[in-house]
């Protein structure tokens, strides 16, 4: 029975390098042994082993581009695995699995204008959906961004947010909870940039990712501004552990968060109370 | 398929056969308790138990199982797929439609290799209950006969005879270990059927779903907001019990060890429970199941709703066991079907 398949194998990969991004969350670049791409769709997870710590899920935050063997994730430093990976070295091997989930439909979104809502480290998942798009520039319509953090000091990604700013086919709004006194831009929820642009509904795809608390409120906006639920795509976060729709801890009423999501369309989990 | 007739002093040296290529888990009396324990020559085996207290998944999918061995200096991994033929004999039908239902979710979408690689190398031989026990209510929830998931199925038609039913080319095998044995006659037959009749009947008088049991996901659709879930979760001390002996649960986390000169480790997986606090909890602190209600109510909309959606059937198949293991004496998915049918038809 050796050499039996198990999708509880993981495949290596080797740290490249190593960004911080701010005071906790670290941007890590890695590279499969096997020499191949990760072959990823926008919006999709990986389960990242340290052995002897542990496994844990993370988004995938570079886009799919054929060239680029590596990939990259964002994480923020809250346990024991992610601690762990914060003490890798260039050079230290990790264990991946996956990727695993649904991704957000970039077809679909093709020839049509782009709203992305991102609250804290929400950002992390979109910026694939949305550096595939920057890539892919002349397929997609107006490119609109809004991007929530609770304090200045925890804005993560802030030189491409400004690169993108100066960008005239991309319009960025940010805004934070709690200012600090070097913070001169908005100040409030999300919620209070989405009255700053304007939109043509009917034209409009949505793609949110936040925490749990974010999505009622920036969902019940959006339907305001008269975007229907067909064309809000969202990436809910549970507690993956096999990533194989196996294991129960994702449960969403009836479906598995890793298999069935992380990216749903609004209308499909709609009428599940325990999804939003 | 065929039916034969087997004696009961036959039995020991069928199972001394069977017991050089297997182990032979059979029921046995411990205490106030029934155990599937392993056979030694001499045992008495109780063909009368009510229910077995050790939920038959425990041989398929074991409490505690190895996933992968790892180095620690190379990083290399490799996977554990271990399985010892074993027949598991005296399962009662309702614990038989348990396993066919772990069949199911285990092959959907991903196959779990290792409760794959010990599915094939078990044999499963039915036994007709003589006995129900005081918290059962099978008989209500179409768990009461199996048409499929044996190798064989044994009814006592008297105090030293049996009719076993053949239901796999391996379970015929078996059977014949010892060289053929008579085929039962149709009056043979006729006393194996009433036998069943009579326990069917028996169940029927005790513990009694008031409706039929297709409109249990109807009833659970209507009813997530329904006050009975706070009620009843009020005494919850979320301890598991009911999601850890129950046939049909198979949640597990998976965790590393790793040994004392930090060099070699392994991954397992454990049985999980969505009734245990942290269950739902993910990195930051956020709970999805953070109230003890919704945690108890997503257990029974599992049982009758979600695991419906998913393979036509209800998650539960009636054997009592969380009744009997609940120390606070709410685990009683009858009693909150029956609660939440009357609230629901109330309604209208």
């Amino acid at each position: 029975m050796k050499n039996k398949f198990s999708p509880y194998v993981p495949r290596l990969a080797t740290l490249k390098s190593k960004k911080k991004l701010s005071d906790y969350v670290t941007l890590f670049r890695f590279e499969q042994d096997n020499g191949r791409p990760l072959a990823h769709s926008p919006g999709q997870f990986i389960q990242v082993s340290i052995f002897g710590i542990g496994e844990a899920p993370f988004s995938i935050t570079s886009p799919p581009i054929r060239e680029h063997h590596y990939f990259e994730i964002a994480v923020r430093k809250i346990g024991s695995v992610t601690t762990a990976l914060h003490n890798l070295k260039p050079g230290d091997k990790i264990g991946v699995r996956g990727p695993y989930g649904s991704s957000f439909p970039m077809q679909k979104f093709i020839g049509k204008d782009m709203l992305f809502i991102a609250g804290g480290l929400g950002f992390i998942p979109l910026r694939s959906v949305l550096n595939y798009m920057i890539r892919h520039r002349d397929e997609y319509g107006k490119i609109m961004l809004l991007v929530g953090t609770r304090n200045p000091k925890e804005r993560i990604f802030i030189d491409q947010l400004e690169e993108m700013s100066k960008r005239e086919d991309i319009k960025v709004l940010e805004t934070v909870d709690v200012p600090d006194e070097t913070w001169k831009g908005n100040v409030g929820v999300i919620t209070t940039l989405l009255p700053k642009i304007t939109i043509e509904p009917e034209n409009t795809y949505v793609a949110m990712v936040g925490p749990p608390i974010m999505y009622k409120f920036v969902i019940a906006e959006c339907k305001k501004m008269g975007i229907s639920e067909d064309k809000i795509f969202v990436s809910l976060e549970r507690r993956m552990k096999c990533g194989l729709g196996k294991c129960g801890h994702c449960q969403i009423n009836g479906l598995s968060c890793c298999v069935d999501g992380p990216v749903f369309c609004y209308t499909d989990i709609a009428s599940l109370e325990e999804a939003i | 398929m065929s039916a034969h007739v087997v004696y009961l002093e036959q039995l020991p040296s069928l199972f001394e056969k069977w017991k050089e290529k297997f182990k032979l888990f059979v029921p046995q009396k411990k205490g106030d308790y029934y155990l599937l324990q392993e056979y030694e020559r001499g045992q008495e085996i109780c063909f009368d138990y009510d229910v077995i207290y050790n939920p038959i998944k425990s041989f398929l999918f074991p409490s505690y199982e190895t996933l992968l061995d790892f180095d620690l200096k190379t990083y290399a991994s490799k996977p554990v797929v271990d399985a010892e033929p074993q027949i598991l004999f005296g399962i009662h039908p309702y614990d038989i439609k348990a396993i066919n239902q772990l069949d199911q979710l285990m092959e959907m979408g991903s196959v779990d290799v290792n409760y794959r690689a010990r599915r094939d190398k078990t044999v499963i031989m039915g036994l007709e209950p003589l006995r129900v026990a005081k918290t059962a209510f099978w008989s209500f929830m179409d768990a009461e006969k199996v048409d499929f998931g044996f190798d064989l199925f044994w009814t006592k038609i008297g105090p030293s005879a049996f009719v076993v039913e053949v239901g796999s080319v391996l379970g015929e095998e078996l059977l014949f270990v010892n060289g053929k044995v008579d085929v039962a006659t149709a009056a043979e037959k006729e006393v194996a059927r009433r036998k069943h009749q009579e326990i069917v009947k028996k169940a029927k008088m005790q513990n009694v779903l008031k409706f039929p049991n297709t409109d249990i996901p109807k009833v659970m659709a209507k009813s997530f907001n329904s006050y009975v879930w706070i009620e009843k979760s009020r005494k919850c001390l979320s301890c598991g019990s009911c999601n850890f002996i129950c046939p049909t649960c198979y949640c597990f986390d998976i965790q590393d060890e790793v040994d004392d000169l930090l060099k070699k480790g392994k991954r397992y997986r454990t049985w999980d429970g969505c009734m245990l606090r942290s269950f739902a909890s993910i990195a930051g602190g956020h709970n999805f199941r953070k109230q003890v209600f919704e945690r108890y109510r997503h257990r029974y909309m599992r049982k009758g709703r979600y695991i419906y959606d998913l393979l036509g059937e209800l998650g539960c198949v009636g054997c009592g066991r969380c009744i009997q293991s609940c120390p606070a004496r709410i685990a009683n998915p009858l009693e909150i079907f029956n609660f939440l049918w009357e609230d629901v038809s109330y309604e209208k």
